[in-house]
């Protein structure tokens, strides 16, 4: 990675002016997959002063600053007890403690990794993030978002409402990328299904979600439905077949887990 | 640019370039116990502490820790001492690369996990690699040094 300037913003205006000045001017959060990727960069601007590692149990909702890191994630007593602290288990499948201690939550978000633990750990919950200029959207909105974002990510919204939640990740060895990810959950009564790394960023299962918030109660049968839906591939890790295999039994476990 | 920081409890201003990351920073200027392995922010050879929290010094820019407490294994002589001590017991020190990195990440374990289960031990380490030993070594001379007081 190349860089010309590390410059620390005083506020997120001076943040945002900087970040428009030039298409080569970026956020960094953790800053692990910056150097990974190897791209230069005029100038990095570095949100820290900001306040925005904060993890906050306000009435109805967890409110985590973007650059609260994966480890204060899963070490959050308020985040532990959301949806029987399936959210906090993704997010400790992340690489080991020194790896977490750098990567933040909403570094891992912005980036929309097809691998990311992380999203499809919180995206079957009611999650909004929250931009500076002010604009929230939800996760799956932003997901579905064509493009550069031109704003920040201040906060990761989570809603707290009673339900049970479920993550699998099928990896290789204890650092590894995910072969394929899954979270389910059932909130407030509702089922939600999310598959991720099939290599592609996490989505739900709508077919599968419909089928049973109408009362069916065949989970083989959702799980069917969810990986004909979804689209799967192959990459050097594993197949697309292998990786169909895999959804169909953790969506089904994860129904079961979730409905008792 | 001009990074001031705290590395080891005394206070250091270097001159670094904006992309260049704490592990470099540190063995340029002679901490040569700042191993770098894998340099991809998975092996963990280069783990050490800042503001006491374990963090891959491969993968954290300098100009990002200004103002910031950089604790290395030569900050934690004494505790390093013991750990190596249950260390050479059980085995588990061969070739020593990764050694000052385990010392580290066992230390801040210690600090802030009491009395932690197997399972808490192993998913603190599980980021610091050791290609020689095959872990087992490092899991018995850790329960063994978190015995001792």
């Amino acid at each position: 990675m190349k860089v010309n300037e590390y410059y620390r913003a005083s506020s997120l205006e001076d943040a945002y002016q900087k970040l428009l000045a030039s298409p080569k001017n970026a956020i960094i959060a953790g800053g692990l997959w910056m150097k990974k990727m190897g791209q230069s960069y005029e100038t990095l601007i570095d949100l820290s002063n900001l306040g925005l590692d904060k993890i906050e149990d306000k009435k109805d909702e967890v409110v985590v600053g973007a650059l609260a890191t994966q480890r204060d994630f899963e070490n959050s007593k308020v985040v532990s007890f959301l949806y029987a602290g399936a959210p906090a288990f993704a997010v400790r499948e992340v690489m080991g403690v020194n790896f977490r201690n750098i990567a933040t939550i909403g570094g891992s978000i912005m980036g929309r990794y097809p691998f990311s633990d992380v999203i499809t750990g919180l995206l079957p919950y009611d999650v909004k993030l929250e931009f500076y200029p002010a604009q929230k959207m939800s996760l799956e909105e932003y997901l579905n978002y064509k493009g550069r974002l031109n704003a920040i990510l201040v906060a990761v919204h989570i809603k707290k409402i009673e339900g049970k939640g479920y993550f699998k990740k099928v990896k290789t060895t204890a650092l590894d990328f995910p072969i394929v990810n899954i979270a389910v959950a059932k909130v407030a009564g509702e089922y939600r299904v999310v598959v991720g790394a099939r290599p592609m960023v996490a989505a739900k299962a709508y077919k599968a979600m419909e089928y049973l918030n109408n009362g069916a109660k065949d989970f083989t049968k959702a799980a069917e439905l969810a990986v004909e839906e979804l689209s799967f591939m192959d990459n050097k890790d594993a197949s697309k077949e292998y990786r169909v295999d895999l959804a169909k039994v953790y969506v089904r476990r994860g129904l079961e887990e979730v409905s008792k | 640019m001009l990074v001031t920081f705290y590395l080891n409890n005394t206070q250091v201003s270097y001159d670094v370039r904006p992309d260049e990351y704490l592990s470099h920073t540190l063995r340029s200027h002679g901490i040569k116990s700042v191993k770098v392995g894998c340099n991809e922010s998975t092996c963990g050879s280069c783990t050490l502490l800042v503001d006491d929290k374990p963090v891959m010094s491969c993968s954290v820019l300098t100009a990002s820790i200004e103002g910031k407490h950089v604790t290395t294994v030569e900050g934690i002589q004494e505790e390093a001492a013991k750990i190596a001590y249950h260390f050479a017991e059980e085995g588990a020190d061969q070739c020593g690369f990764c050694n000052a990195g385990y010392a580290l990440v066992v230390y801040a374990l210690k600090r802030e996990i009491k009395n932690p289960t197997e399972e808490q031990i192993i998913d603190y380490i599980v980021g610091n690699l050791c290609r020689c030993s095959g872990l087992q070594s490092q899991l018995n001379a850790i329960k063994a040094y978190l015995k001792e007081e």
